[in-house]
This record gives structure tokens, sequence and C-alpha cells, in this order.
């Protein structure tokens, strides 16, 4: 048997066996008792370590949201930067101008989001592969700029304050509260993004990755399903970017520059293109890995000199880890992950001898 | 007459940065985005030998120039070479890590601030009025002038020389070429050594007239829009996609809002790319087979 991945595939009997997301013991105990440790780390860490954690779930929506498009789909985007200023910008406007209560803002963010994602994949129906990363490039500069007006017209260029969120009559202000708000939202996300992928969507939008023509020939309708993809990631990226806005409590256009976008394309391809385990593993590590690094550069003299360009450093070492992964582990932490598992799993034997 | 004047200089600018989108293009079938961050770091190799050289304006011009040539060739080497055969979307975000890597280098070598290197330029830099009412610098001159050889140089190399022939059937098909003894990946180190160069011609021209700063990486990327109007394969595309972009930039600078600037290369390609999407003279991508 194998206790890691739960039963091979040889071994599922029937149908509601091979449905079961978590279909033996083992895998059962390990995720609830992953579970509880990760309710109870509020109650370890700091304020100021549990704010991070609540960076990391809101990164984590990004990145899956990301991931949908260009790890599951194949549709290379470059403008997500861009789409997540749209969601903030949705939040502070509908509570700038009509005062709407959190969960309404949450959720028309989103519905914003899937009518710009179609707008924006309106092109990736006549372009492909390079053009279309272009044209999702220009589209960022194009929001940015728009958006930039409009916060220049509205709050003379000072951004915008968010009010204390709150949702059924409960407060969500302290980071804790935050913590035991986002830890559900982000679960039901992620299952969310499992489910589509083991239903008739993920096996279409993969089909597409793989070859849109041969998709094609197989009965997709690729141009229809394209667009699926990026209404649901836009609208994922836009959600993801309303809870950014209330999360931070202040939204200004400067956050949502370069150095966001390649901080989302280092989730995905260090995490690893195509593998939610690999959204999760990238967005915890570029988000939690700068602030390892800035404790380094507090205890390590020689790394103290670099400082005022800490920052700056960090976001090279991002591109320079990009680099090596993209050439050397192009199947990112997930890949290592699964190397490392299979190792294990097959002890003392190398190569497995069924295709599981 | 002095707005069009602007748009020539303007143009002639982004000739020079787009020919170097598609020289890489051409060789190896990659957008590189990281053009920009090639052009602030040869203008800062520039500026670097300029101020210990105490104002060489010609050995600075060599020695910048030089070293983003070998810089190119590594870049190919290091990083391009062993990821031919992966999808161009790979190719694209690795040069937009490398971008990043290399401007965090900048910005800790040289710092994050803005610096004028026009100082050193005396009498070159000041305007001098051909006309009345009509003036222009000596640095205007030189970029239009640059643009102008350059646009004239490539093609000539490319159709006469040895190595221009070569290039070609490189961009061509690469196997063939192999097998006719071209070493394409010496032929392709060469393309990204000129692109290189010529984004740092870019660089140059645009510390002296304006500043230098890591910053300006951002004015290296509009450069990609030229480019792909004009046809990511097309040399004189680059040069009509330069005078499109440089003319839509200035009047829409003048007649709606300054603002605006920043984002009409980027608005003008989003039309482009609607209704030509492989640009005005590049060649349509091959049918696809299953």
């Amino acid at each position: 048997m194998n206790p890691f991945t739960g039963l091979p595939s040889t071994l599922r009997t029937n149908y509601r066996r091979d449905m079961q997301l978590l279909d033996s013991g083992f895998v059962r105990f390990w995720t609830v008792a992953g579970l509880a440790a990760v309710m109870l780390l509020p109650l370890v860490l700091t304020n100021f370590w549990t704010g991070i954690a609540n960076q990391t779930f809101i990164a984590i929506i990004g990145a899956l949201a990301l991931n949908l498009l260009m790890g599951t789909t194949g549709q290379i985007s470059l403008g997500h930067a861009g789409f997540i200023a749209a969601g903030a910008f949705t939040a502070a406007a509908l509570v700038t101008h009509f005062g709407a209560p959190f969960v309404v803002t949450l959720l028309a963010a989103a519905v914003v989001g899937g009518v710009l994602g179609v707008a924006v994949g309106l092109p990736a129906l006549r372009l492909k592969g390079l053009y279309l990363a272009v044209s999702t490039l220009a589209a960022y500069f194009v929001i940015i700029v728009g958006i930039g007006q409009y916060q220049a017209a509205i709050s003379y260029g000072a951004g915008f304050t968010m009010p204390p969120a709150g949702a059924f009559g409960l407060a969500v202000e302290s980071e804790r509260a935050w913590f035991y708000f986002l830890l559900p939202v982000t679960l039901a996300i992620l299952l969310l993004n499992v489910n589509w992928l083991r239903s008739a969507f993920g096996r279409a939008w993969m089909a597409i990755h793989h070859r849109d023509i041969s998709a094609e020939s197989l009965g997709i309708n690729a141009a229809s399903y394209k667009l699926l993809a990026f209404s649901a990631s836009t609208a994922l990226t836009c959600f993801s970017g309303a809870l950014w806005a209330f999360h931070t409590g202040f939204v200004s256009i400067e956050a949502f520059d370069f150095q966001m976008l390649i901080q989302y394309l280092a989730m995905v391809i260090i995490g690893g293109l195509g593998s939610l385990l690999g959204c999760i593993l990238g967005a915890i590590f570029v988000i939690v890995l700068p602030h390892l690094i800035s404790y380094a550069t507090q205890a390590l003299p020689f790394l103290r000199s670099m400082g005022g360009n800490v920052f700056e450093v960090q976001i090279g070492f991002f591109g320079l880890l990009m680099l090596l992964f993209l050439i050397l582990e192009p199947r990112g932490l997930a890949g290592i992950w699964a190397r490392v598992r299979h190792y294990f799993e097959l002890w003392p034997f190398k190569y497995r001898s069924w295709d599981a | 007459m002095n707005l069009l004047l602007v748009i020539v200089i303007q143009a002639s600018f982004y000739a020079l940065l787009g020919m170097g989108y598609v020289l890489i293009y051409r060789a190896t079938r990659v957008l590189n985005l990281a053009h920009g961050d090639l052009m602030v770091f040869g203008a800062f190799l520039f500026y670097q030998v300029l101020v210990v050289s105490n104002g060489n304006l010609p050995l600075s011009v060599v020695a910048g120039l030089a070293g983003a040539a070998v810089l190119g060739a590594l870049i190919y080497l290091g990083i391009m070479r062993p990821l031919a055969g992966y999808p161009v979307a790979v190719g694209v975000l690795a040069t937009i890590a490398l971008g990043i890597l290399l401007r965090s280098i900048a910005t800790s070598i040289w710092s994050g601030q803005t610096r004028y290197p026009a100082e050193y330029l005396g009498q070159l830099g000041r305007p001098i009025e051909i006309m009345p009412g009509l003036s222009i610098s000596g640095i205007d001159i030189s970029i239009i002038a640059a643009a102008l050889v350059a646009m004239a140089g490539f093609p000539l190399l490319l159709q006469r020389a040895a190595v221009g022939v070569e290039m070609r059937g490189v961009a061509e098909n690469p196997l063939l070429a192999a097998q006719r003894g071209i070493n394409i990946h010496s032929i392709n180190a060469l393309s990204w050594a000129a692109a290189t160069l010529m984004a740092t011609v870019a660089g140059i021209f645009f510390a002296l007239k304006v500043r230098l700063g890591p910053d300006i990486w951002y004015v290296g990327l509009a450069g990609f829009a030229p480019a792909l109007i004009g046809g990511m394969d097309s040399l004189r595309g680059v040069a009509l996609g330069a005078v499109i972009v440089a003319a839509a930039e200035v009047l829409a600078a003048r007649y709606i809002a300054p603002q605006i600037t920043l984002a009409a290369p980027f608005l003008v390609l989003l039309v482009a790319l609607w209704i030509r999407p492989w640009g005005i003279y590049g060649s349509r991508e091959e049918l696809e087979r299953i």
C-alpha cells in the first residue's frame, strides 16, 4: 500500500472509492492532525507572525488563481498584479462611495473580476503564447495607469483608507480574528480548485494546455473554456485583492508595482507550475522567506552593510531562484517534494513497477 | 515643426530599442523582457568608466558597448541555451527573472540614486538653433544618426556579410543550419551580444539626454511595443512601429493628458495586437498541425 498518497489507483474497487478525497486512514489522520496544528498556530505565534500568516493565506488564493491560468490552462498571464489592484480598488471604491459591507464588497470584487477576466481573456481567443503574454502585460500597464488616474481624481493621490472588516456581526480586526477568518476561506478556495481539476472543467483546461487544437478536435470548445479559465482566475484574483485591501487597511496604487507581479510569478514557478501543493509552498516561500532573511540580516554583520537595498536584494534573489528553478527543476518545490516522497515510498527500490 | 522634431527623435530612440528585441527574437524566438534592464546595466557600465576616466567620452562609450556585448553573449550561453526547446512562455518568464536579477545587481552596485551624466557632455549637450524657433542638441542629432546607421547597417549586414547570412540561416531553420556546419550557438550568442549592444546604445543616449538610474528600465521595456507593432522578425517593421508609437505618445501627451504618456505605447500595442497580431511586416505563424 502507498501510505502517502492513499490507495494506488489499481486498488480502488468502486467509483465512490475513486472519488474520495481522503481515501486512506493514513491520509485522513495526517490531514486532521495538520489542520489542528495550523489552527493552533496563532496561539503560539506573536501578533507580527500571525499577520505574516494572514498575508500568506491571501497570497495562496492569488497564487491558486494565477496557477489556474498558467499552470492548468497554459495561458501565460503577466497582468496578475493589475487584477489584484482591480480587486483592491473595487473594494475601496464600493466602501468609499456606497459604504458597502465587508462580505458584499468581497463578493462584488469577485464578480467584477469575472467580467474583467472575460474582457482580458478575449484576446486569448486570437493570440497565443508570446502575443498573449504581451497583451496581458500591456493590459497590466493600462489598468494601473487607469486606476492611478481614478485615485488621483478621488483622493488627490493619497490613497484609500479601508474601514475595519466584519462579517455577520463579528468584527474581523485583530490579526488573530483575521487568521480564523482566512483559514476556512483559503481552505474552501483550495477545495474549489481541487474539484475543478478533477471535473470536466479541469480535464478540458489541461487538454487545452497540452495542445489547444487537439483539444478542439476532441470536441472541447477551446474558446469558451479559455474564457472560463480567464474569468474564474481573475474572479479569484480580484477576491484576493479585496481581502488584501481590507487586511492591509490602506489601498494605494504604488503597492501594485512590477515587484508584486514578480512575487506572484515567483510563487507559482518556485512552487511548481500546475501543482496546487506548489502554490501553497510557493506562497509560503515568497512571503515568509524575506522576513527570515531580515532576521538573518540583523544577526549577520556582513549582510547589514547592504542595509538600504534589502528589498532590492530580496527581489533579485527571487529572480535568481526563478531562473534556477526554470533551468534545473521546472516542477518546482512540488517536484522536489514528489521526488523525496517517492524515494521513501519505494525504498529499498528505485523505480515503481505500476503506473499510479 | 517642433512637435515633428520631437516625434522624430523619440521614434529614433524607439527604433534603437526595438531593434534589440527583433535581433533576439529572430535568433532565439524569445521576447526579451530583460531588455530594459540590459539597457540600465550597459548605461551604468558606460557611466562608471566615464566617472573613472574623468569624462573621456569615446573611451566610455567603447567600454560600455564592449562590456554589454560580453554580457549578452554570457546570458545566451548561461541561461537561454539550456532553455532551448522549452515552450515560449518559459523563455519569457526566464527573461523576466533575469531582468529583476540584473536590476537588483545594478541597484546594489550603483544604488538607486538618479544621476545626470549630461554634465560631462559640455558643448554637445547644448541646444543649437538651426532655424528660428527650432533648436536641436548635439545628442539629439547623434540619436537620429545612430538610428539611421543601425537601420541601414543591420539589413546590409544580414544580406551581404557571411556572418549575416549565417544568422538568417540559423533563424530560418536551426537544424539545417547546424547540418551545414554553422555553429548555431556562437551565432546565437553573437545575436544576443548585438542586441545587448543596441540596448546599451539606447541606454547611453537616454542617460545623456534625460537621466540615469535603475528606474529607467521601464523606458527600455516600452521598446517592445514598436517591435511587436512592426512585426517581431522584421527590421524595417521596427522603424514604422517606432514612428507610430512615438507619434501616439507625443501627440497624446500634447493633446490629451501628460499622465497618459506611460500607457500610450501599450494602448497602441493592444489595438495593434487585436487587429494584426503578427505585426505590420512580420511573418504569420506557420499553420498549426496536430
